[in-house]
């Protein structure tokens, strides 16, 4: 459509969505706003702006004692993790190969995850953290390899078993979580996995492979099929076309169905709350700042709720071009 | 591609979704017709129909249904009314229009748990838009009234989901063909003329898309009303499907009952959502 030239017209489409744009953000803002107030400033009946900032919610949060000198811990720990951003933003134009330089990112990174209850007391919390890490990347493993296989062949196979099989996906999307979580429960009672990692990444890879499976096939199908089939013409077969020349080819593709699997699975409450007793991931342990009168729970929901969003914003951050295009693959051709 | 090769590729997807989403289903049917608590969970004890006939008796269940077909039928139409109105008027800018997005994105990507914690906060006691509207309007609203809430619940909704429809669209106003709407402008149709005859019919199966994955997930709403009732009993009112179900099952602790209402929820949707899956499986054929 062409644009509003008119220049009271256009300060009005700013006014719009400006206001639209602080809807969605105020609470968030407010929220980070009381998590680094005292109890009695943030439970104050007219809200308080000018009070003395405290870290104790999020100390109480994640800390079961205070360490003798957290001033020096604090400044190691994020020389520390910003020495590991760092490492990934500059990853290339470090002279060396790229693989080598993500690979020693991570192991930083699991070692930093590692070593920090063995220096620190943590709380409970920090168990949680460390849960919600493992069954988002076992998720997102297990997720993106079979659908790779599977989005691939439903871009190229015109039969009708391929337009079957999508539908099928799709109606499979529209379950509630409820109607198989419940037989989960009972199954991974008999086998005695409830409270295990495999079971919750399991039940989320099944959630979440019609979808992955949709995404993933509309972004093969942007691939023109010379590619492989010059390949396939040099000897290479069907597979080995696919894994040298397609996946290469695939990774911005791949990388935005990630990004929507790890919100899927860092997200997910009540699959969890129901197959897990205590080893819990980050939206069952804050759920239970959500109901009763306990006024303490004000605060510390407020420093949970920034702490388990600042991972998800760092991440967006990084990747919101995928996601956006994502979001509009998925619709462009759904 | 060859039928080998499909089915070679195919094959761990379908064997996953038939082992880890059939059987389950399967499962739950065989459930529902159980007594079964946490207690028993290994050693149910056959009951026949009686769960079913129960749930198709119990007036939570039927309260639950008639409340989430309220919340689709209220909030999808909404998502999509404001979603075009954002995607027109961020095709309108090119100023901003990243920080615009970034801001409408974070409500949709956000834990659904702790987005709706947050957001209730903010109108919570303690909140600051109650403080706003007592300070600037002398308005003194109390947001969790049994009558309020509901008020809440929509607000909600329109924060949590609209990012989605508004996004979709906005990447689909990018796709609209140049051609058509310059002659429409030379044939002397006016903004909204050409808006309905060009534009949204080129919108069209977008809509149809977004209308299908909102009403899947309107209803199966669920983290949202657990966080915005405290799981207080006395907002009933606003009890989703899923909700009951939760209640049914861990709050209740009959995982035989909550089973049979599991599968008629299932049975629910599917009934819904026909209609929809017809016309996508007709455009896939016609496409491939």
């Amino acid at each position: 459509m062409d644009p509003v030239t008119s220049r009271p017209g256009r300060v009005l489409i700013h006014v719009f969505l400006l206001a639209f744009a602080i809807y969605s953000v105020v609470p968030f803002l407010w929220t980070a706003l009381q998590s680094i107030k005292k109890l009695r400033d943030a439970s104050s009946r007219t809200p308080k702006f000018l009070f003395s900032p405290t870290l104790e919610n999020y100390e109480d949060l994640w800390l079961r004692s205070t360490p003798e000198n957290p001033e020096a811990l604090a400044f190691f720990l994020l020389l520390a993790l910003s020495l590991l951003v760092c490492l990934l933003i500059f990853a290339q134009h470090i002279p060396l190969r790229r693989n080598l330089v993500y690979g020693i990112a991570l192991s930083g990174l699991v070692g930093l995850l590692w070593l920090i209850p063995q220096v620190l007391d943590m709380a409970r919390f920090y168990d949680f953290f460390i849960n919600t890490l493992i069954v988002t990347v076992g998720t997102i493993v297990v997720s993106i390899s079979f659908g790779c296989l599977a989005g691939y062949a439903l871009a190229r196979y015109a039969g009708l078993l391929g337009v079957v099989v999508l539908i099928a996906a799709l109606a499979f999307r529209a379950l509630p979580r409820l109607a198989y979580v419940l037989p989960y429960y009972w199954i991974g009672s008999a086998l005695n996995l409830i409270d295990s990692h495999i079971l919750v990444i399991i039940t989320l890879v099944a959630v979440n492979q019609p979808f992955t499976i949709w995404m993933l096939r509309s972004f093969f199908m942007e691939i023109p099929k010379d590619l492989e089939e010059s390949a396939m013409v040099d000897g290479a077969g069907r597979l080995v076309a696919f894994a040298r020349v397609i996946i290469p080819v695939m990774w911005p593709g791949i990388v935005a169905t990630a990004l929507f699997t790890l919100l899927l699975a860092y997200n997910e409450f009540l699959l969890v709350r129901i197959l897990t007793q205590t080893n819990w991931t980050l939206p069952v342990a804050i759920s239970r700042f959500t109901g009763g009168e306990d006024p303490r729970h004000l605060t510390l929901a407020a420093a949970a709720a920034v702490s388990s969003t600042i991972p998800i914003i760092i991440v967006i951050l990084f990747f919101q071009k995928q996601l956006v295009k994502g979001l509009a693959a998925g619709a462009v051709k759904g | 591609m060859s039928r080998k090769h499909f089915s070679f590729f195919v094959g761990p997807s379908i064997v996953i979704m038939l082992l880890l989403m059939v059987a389950p289903l399967l499962a739950a049917v065989w459930l529902g017709f159980q007594l079964i608590t946490f207690r028993n969970v290994t050693s149910p004890e056959w009951v026949g129909l009686e769960n079913y006939l129960f749930m198709l008796g119990d007036p939570g269940f039927w309260n639950a249904l008639r409340f989430t077909l309220i919340y689709i039928v209220v909030t999808v139409p909404l998502q999509m009314i404001i979603g075009l109105g954002v995607a027109l008027l961020l095709d309108q800018v090119s100023t901003f229009r990243g920080l615009y997005i970034a801001a409408t994105l974070l409500p949709f990507i956000v834990t659904p748990i702790v987005g709706t914690l947050v957001f209730r906060q903010t109108f919570d006691r303690y909140g600051i838009y109650p403080f706003i509207l007592e300070q600037v309007f002398g308005l003194d609203i109390n947001f969790f009234t049994t009558d309020n809430i509901t008020w809440l619940v929509i607000f909600h909704a329109i924060w949590y989901v609209t990012p989605f429809a508004i996004i979709t669209l906005f990447a689909g106003l990018q796709t609209v063909p140049q051609e058509p709407l310059e002659a429409a402008k030379v044939d002397g149709a006016g903004w909204l003329m050409r808006l309905r005859h060009v534009v949204l019919p080129h919108l069209r199966s977008l809509f149809l898309f977004i209308a299908l994955i909102s009403v899947m997930d309107a209803y199966r709403v669920f983290d949202s009303i657990f966080v915005l009732t405290k799981q207080n009993p006395i907002y009933s009112h606003i009890e989703t499907l899923m909700y009951y179900n939760y209640l049914v099952a861990v709050e209740f602790q009959r995982l035989g009952r909550a089973n049979a209402m599991s599968v008629l929820t299932v049975l629910g949707i599917f009934i819904i959502l026909i209609p929809f899956l017809i016309i996508s499986y007709r455009e896939q054929v016609e496409e491939r």
